[in-house]
């Protein structure tokens, strides 16, 4: 009876498709905290494993950030101003108290100014000409992760070099909480001249679009370490921070588990995981369980269910096949773009 | 009547012993763990609340009549709730400001059921279509009422929770399946009208039928569940919802403390005694024969007098008196977890001492009389008809209850 929530959803699939081939915008206001203070730099540098101190103005870095036992509290984009940070988060609750339990002699001070700004994605292939069409100055020199301040129609936005969908171009914009419907709207209006569309579903924003590029979203990575998930390539090493301690044994001894993708060609795959909450469907090898299914979504670009696995560790390898509920899927790597 | 206190184990003892056990406990020393007292208290309260329900069938005779009514107020009340506590519960749960519209009220029902011991699973959570399937349900037994004014209390806190946001699609959520009609689960819907269109309904006409049923996700059988994530090895004993708030067991005595299947009860009752459409004198006559009734029923088959006594650990040779209706009791209070004393405990005599606020929750009024009806029939069948269940004494803060002999010829 069940027919796949994603597969035949032609909503769904053209918000999806607009990012992919053209541009897609939303409204992707993340909880925003702002961090300052003479010690700011050291705190950051301090509470996330990857390095924050050598972050220029004008820069961001995405990094992780780890309890005690080194396990992932939260994934976030720290964004360098000339006198302040920004954390774009979706846990400011863990993350005040987190600070909090940190702050120690640090001289540093941090809120939310959520409620001040919003921010839109544009995101795809025209979305630099559809920014360069309504912002008074050209977008064209920004990096990847990195941000600048400009203007729309009078109105200060920042236009920020990133996103959460895997493309190559895509840009935030930033915008005073006051100037909202007045930059949504234009927009608007740049993205239908270029041909692009709004996207409205939470699950194209928050799981189609960025699974296929690999991404993770609140529960892939929670009860995770950053070895288990493929995120402890940039940590530095070489200084302190939060969870060090436990992360070094991990390192030394190898992470327990590894987060893989697989495919599953079946039209509508019975499958739960983890990203609607409860434990996640239960994978087996020879009658053992190994792991869990993290997500289950489908990429549009593919035409393909999709998802992770958080399996133990050198139990699976790509090109395996195994039985998800009465499914054959096929493990993969994380990234159905390449 | 002497009040002496026979003798008993004081409530904490052995507790530097065991000092996490998690415990009920009767006079006789009969301890129950967290679960199962949570898993009692649950079906208790839901025992209640179909009596109640019992008691405005006969108020409000006009199925439809009655569930309007019933929606409408679980409706207003929630919403209020909503506009109270809203900001608290979006921070706890995780709802981002970019969740725009009425689809983040699925995550408030999705804790609350795991809290009511109600479990099971979402199969759906976007913008324009939710899923919620339940395996089981301690409320299954109240009525169908019931099952609609939960679908509105849900839809109300969706509404005071997208009006939190920028503005986003709307979604009518419907009970599509129920176990209080006999479905094998309970299975919420909520669609978008825009993206899927359905004829409008009136709020008590909240169970579908919907626009996808074809994307419904049931689950056999023999996958179901019968206990919610915090009693789960799986889960880690915890609930974790999608955005990623987990919770402990301790969920479920704050749900158990904060609300209970009569709350849906009670303020329809009062709204219509306050708008004139019923007396109170009438609301009260009702409950009150109709809770005594069922109180005798439930020790109304000897093998349930003696599964009573087994229950709460009462020695063979006790006597049947007072103080087995008295032990009932403690252990409903200790689950509840309503605080109460003491002040007599004899072959003569039994009173209780209860907090008024941890009993009559949400300060439901109604409770109170409602509750000593309810325990007045039980000590018929459970202990004999000469003993009562009555009131007497109490205060502002304290509901004094007393468990003795008494010649009533109007009883």
């Amino acid at each position: 009876m069940y027919r796949n929530i994603f597969k035949y959803d032609d909503m769904k699939r053209s918000e999806h498709m607009a990012v992919r081939e053209n541009v897609g915008w939303y409204l992707f206001t993340h909880q925003l905290m702002q961090v300052e203070g003479d010690d700011a730099e050291a705190f950051l540098d301090y509470v996330f494993p990857n390095n924050i101190a050598t972050l220029k103005p004008g820069r961001d870095r995405y990094t992780t950030m780890l309890d005690e036992n080194g396990e992932i509290i939260d994934d976030v984009v720290v964004m360098r101003f000339d006198d302040h940070f920004w954390i774009s988060t979706l846990f400011p609750s863990y993350m005040d108290d987190w600070f909090y339990a940190h702050q120690g002699d640090f001289d540093v001070d941090y809120y939310e100014v959520s409620d001040d700004w919003h921010m839109f994605a544009v995101q795809g292939p025209l979305s630099k000409d559809v920014l360069n069409g309504i912002c008074a100055e050209p977008v064209d020199g920004l990096r990847f992760f990195q941000h600048s301040e400009n203007s729309i129609d009078g109105m200060d936005v920042i236009i920020n070099r990133g996103g959460f969908t895997g493309e190559k171009l895509g840009y935030e914009v930033y915008c005073a909480e006051s100037d909202t419907d007045a930059v949504e709207e234009k927009i608007r209006e740049a993205c239908d001249k270029a041909g692009g569309r709004q996207v409205t579903e939470f699950q194209v924003m928050a799981w189609t679009l960025p699974t296929e590029a690999g991404f993770y979203y609140m529960r892939d990575l929670r009860h995770a370490n950053p070895f288990e998930v493929g995120l402890a390539a940039n940590i530095n090493w070489d200084k302190d921070f939060v969870g060090k301690a436990a992360l070094e044994k991990v390192r030394e001894a190898g992470p327990a588990r590894e987060m893989l993708g697989f495919t599953v060609a079946d039209d509508d795959p019975f499958i739960q995981a983890k990203q609607y909450g409860g434990p996640g469907e239960a994978v087996y090898l020879d009658g053992e369980e190994i792991g869990r299914v993290s997500k289950m979504v489908y990429s549009y670009v593919k035409d393909i269910n999709c998802g992770y696995i958080l399996a133990d560790a050198g139990k699976l390898k790509v090109g395996d096949t195994i039985d998800i509920h009465g499914s054959e899927a096929v493990i993969c790597e994380r990234n159905w773009l390449a | 009547m002497t009040k002496k206190i026979d003798q008993r184990l004081p409530k904490d003892s052995g507790a530097t012993k065991l000092p996490n056990y998690a415990a009920i406990k009767s006079p006789w020393e009969r301890m129950y763990g967290f679960r199962d007292a949570m898993r009692y208290i649950t079906r208790y309260e839901a025992v209640f609340g179909a009596a109640i329900l019992q008691g405005i069938r006969i108020l409000i005779p006009e199925y439809e009549d009655r569930a309007q009514t019933i929606c409408q107020a679980a409706f207003d009340r929630m919403y209020a709730t909503s506009q109270k506590y809203g900001v608290t519960q979006e921070y706890l749960l995780n709802m981002h400001p970019f969740m725009c519209g009425e689809f983040v009220g699925a995550l408030i029902g999705d804790e609350g059921d795991d809290g009511m011991l109600m479990p099971g699973r979402v199969q759906d959570f976007g913008t324009y279509r939710c899923e919620k399937e339940l395996d089981a349900c301690p409320w299954d037994i109240i009525g169908s009422e019931l099952c609609r004014a939960t679908t509105m209390s849900l839809q109300s806190q969706a509404r005071g929770s997208a009006e939190r946001h920028r503005q986003g699609p709307t979604l009518d959520y419907a009970m599509v399946e129920a176990r209080g009609c006999g479905d094998r689960h309970c299975r919420i819907v909520a669609e978008n009208r825009e993206k899927y269109p359905m004829p409008e309904h009136a709020l008590w006409q909240s169970f579908g039928p919907i626009a996808t049923a074809d994307q419904i996700k049931c689950t056999p059988e023999e996958e179901c569940v019968e206990d919610p994530m915090v009693f789960r090895e799986e889960c880690g004993f915890k609930f974790a919802n999608g955005t990623n708030l987990e919770e402990s067991s301790e969920m479920a005595a704050m749900v158990q403390f904060a609300t209970s299947a009569c709350l849906y009860f009670f303020p329809t009752l009062t709204r219509a005694i306050d708008e004139g459409r019923l007396e109170e004198k009438t609301v009260m006559h009702v409950l009150k024969c109709v809770l005594e009734a069922a109180g005798k029923a439930a020790f109304g088959e000897p093998y349930a007098r003696l599964a009573a006594r087994e229950w709460l650990g009462v020695p063979v040779e006790a006597p049947w008196d007072g103080r087995i209706m008295g032990g009932h009791i403690e252990m409903m209070l200790q689950a509840l977890m309503c605080s109460y004393e003491v002040e007599a405990f004899n072959k003569d005599e039994v009173i209780l001492v209860i907090d008024r606020k941890g009993l009559e929750i949400s300060n439901g009024w109604m409770q109170t009389p409602c509750h000593v009806a309810y325990w007045n029939g039980m000590v018929k069948t459970l202990v004999s008809p000469q003993w009562f269940v009555f009131e007497e004494g109490s205060a502002e803060k304290t509901i004094r209850v007393c468990i003795a002999k008494k010649i009533d010829k109007f009883c």
